[in-house]
């Protein structure tokens, strides 16, 4: 049988209400921690935007800066897909989407990670290739206010300010990521993360330049575009298995959910029930849990024990919300066994 | 290094950063910018610059002797500026730009502006003057090595003052 969960107030409808996630109403700490993300994504549009601005305004023909400008702007990408994701996630579901529009957390996600890898390809094949080539980086000097300055002073400036704003956004973003189960955010906190460590590593690199070590800015570069290639793989991965419908994850798909394991705990607590095997996958932010049980022998299964066993399953956790429970003579032997396979 | 996030807070500011950063450096007895292959040094050394010259009307004139023309004559005073006298080498562009990138040449002149298409062979000068002509403005450059940029700041420098 499946539940229709209780719906919050209809009056929001057309408007999305911000506490909400389809049918899923969300607690206090979840509907504030949304409202933080969305303004905290607004206020990193608004940054990087100034950011590409000013990296554009001191890049002059360095290729250095060219490619740390060209970075920001796919930096814009995730706040981007989560604003967007987070809006089509709030809808109630319709008869043409029965399951809501949950998906688009995983869309986003993908989005996010395809964005973040070539951020990492980019400054892999720019880097290895200055390497290769030998280039040695012009930086001549720039008119300012009458004097001639070196301009990479103005380029470490540039990158100060453009350095700052990832490295404090990203940090609030975690926790947030967690509390709201939202791989979106999880993904923008990495690109944050490459944000500043590439501003990071053009200081080190425009300071060695300027020492005369014309290889060092080029191999500053390359040591971070690894950790930036590594997470942008990584959320890759994670973000189209999650559309495969893998087993849910973490919000930082570090380990199956335990909530994948609560709830054949919660089934198998009820005292008709013999046995259960259930899947859950997340449909972003949400789980949509299926589960199958057998009665014990002789015992009849009356629709109350279902509503009871579904009633507690839901009040694991905000996330679990979509339930189908079905009774069975004999389990599935399709679905495999969530408790195997932990890593 | 571990920034907390303290909103409206910003400390320490870039600036005092900088110029901590450069009294060290100096303190050490080091200059940034630095040439990597020590263009600036050997010319004030050895007292020859290196220059190549493009024939280009009015900028850069070729006969028999040494070029002439507004370009060359920056060139002299620039030299004389390094303490060292300029030895000329008279060809095509293409052959100038090659030498510099073998580092066999300091400098290349030729009535070249910020459009010109050796940026990926050579560094460009800051343009030094601009040029009102009937296609707009056209701003003039030299070529230095890609990467010596203590040469490239000291002539960019000079030519600040020179063009005023």
């Amino acid at each position: 049988m499946s539940r229709r969960p209780h719906g919050g107030d209809e009056a929001g409808e057309r408007g999305y209400p911000r506490s909400r996630f389809g049918h899923t109403d969300l607690p206090e700490e979840q509907a504030s921690a949304l409202r933080r993300a969305v303004r905290l994504e607004i206020a990193t549009l608004a940054f990087m935007v100034t950011a590409v601005i000013v990296v554009f305004l001191t890049m002059g023909s360095s290729q250095a800066m060219q490619t740390a400008w060209a970075e920001d702007l796919l930096a814009l990408i995730p706040p981007l897909a989560f604003l967007v994701a987070v809006r089509r996630a709030r809808k109630r579901p319709t008869s043409d989407h029965p399951y809501g529009f949950h998906r688009s957390t995983g869309i986003g996600h993908l989005t996010a990670a395809v964005a973040l890898l070539a951020v990492g390809v980019s400054l892999v094949v720019d880097s290895g290739l200055g390497l290769l080539r030998a280039e040695h980086p012009p930086i001549g000097t720039t008119e300012l206010f009458g004097h001639a300055v070196w301009s990479g002073w103005l380029m470490i400036a540039a990158m100060v300010y453009t350095g700052i704003g990832p490295y404090l956004l990203g940090r609030l973003k975690l926790p947030l990521a967690e509390q709201l189960h939202d791989k979106v955010l999880y993904a923008d906190a990495d690109m944050q993360k490459a944000d500043w460590m590439t501003a990071l590593g053009t200081i080190v690199g425009v300071i060695s330049i300027g020492l005369g070590l014309w290889w060092a800015d080029a191999a500053a570069a390359l040591l971070i575009s690894g950790s930036i290639v590594r997470d942008g793989w990584r959320n890759l991965r994670a973000a189209s298995s999650g559309l495969m419908d893998r087993r849910a994850r973490t919000f930082d798909d570090a380990h199956p959910h335990p909530l994948t394991l609560a709830v054949d705990d919660v089934l198998g607590r009820q005292e008709w029930v013999a046995g259960s095997r259930s899947r859950v996958r997340d449909q972003g932010h949400v789980f949509h849990v299926e589960a199958f049980v057998r009665p014990r022998a002789g015992r009849n299964v009356s629709v109350d024990d279902l509503e009871t066993a579904v009633d507690q399953l839901r009040e694991l956790d905000w996330k679990i919300n979509d339930v189908v429970l079905m009774p069975v003579r004999e389990l599935p032997d399709t679905i495999p066994d969530p408790a195997r396979d932990q890593d | 290094m571990k920034l907390e996030p303290v909103p409206g807070r910003w400390s320490p500011p870039a600036s005092i950063l900088l110029v901590l950063v450069t009294t060290l450096l100096s303190a050490c007895g080091l200059s940034i910018p630095t040439d990597p292959d020590g263009t600036l040094d050997a010319v004030r050394r050895d007292g020859v610059l290196r220059v190549g010259a493009s024939p280009s009307p009015g900028w850069v004139e070729v006969g028999d002797d040494d070029p002439t023309g507004r370009e060359p004559e920056l060139v002299e005073d620039f030299a004389h500026h390094l303490g060292a006298s300029v030895e000329w080498t008279v060809a095509g562009e293409e052959h100038l730009v090659e030498m510099l990138e073998k580092g066999e040449l300091d400098l290349v002149v030729g009535g070249l502006t910020d459009q010109n298409p050796w940026t990926a062979e050579a560094a460009p000068t800051r343009p030094y003057t601009e040029e009102r002509t009937a296609d707009g403005t056209k701003a003039h450059v030299m070529l230095v090595p890609m990467g010596e940029n203590a040469f490239q700041s000291e002539l960019e420098r000079w030519l600040d003052g020179a063009a005023s």
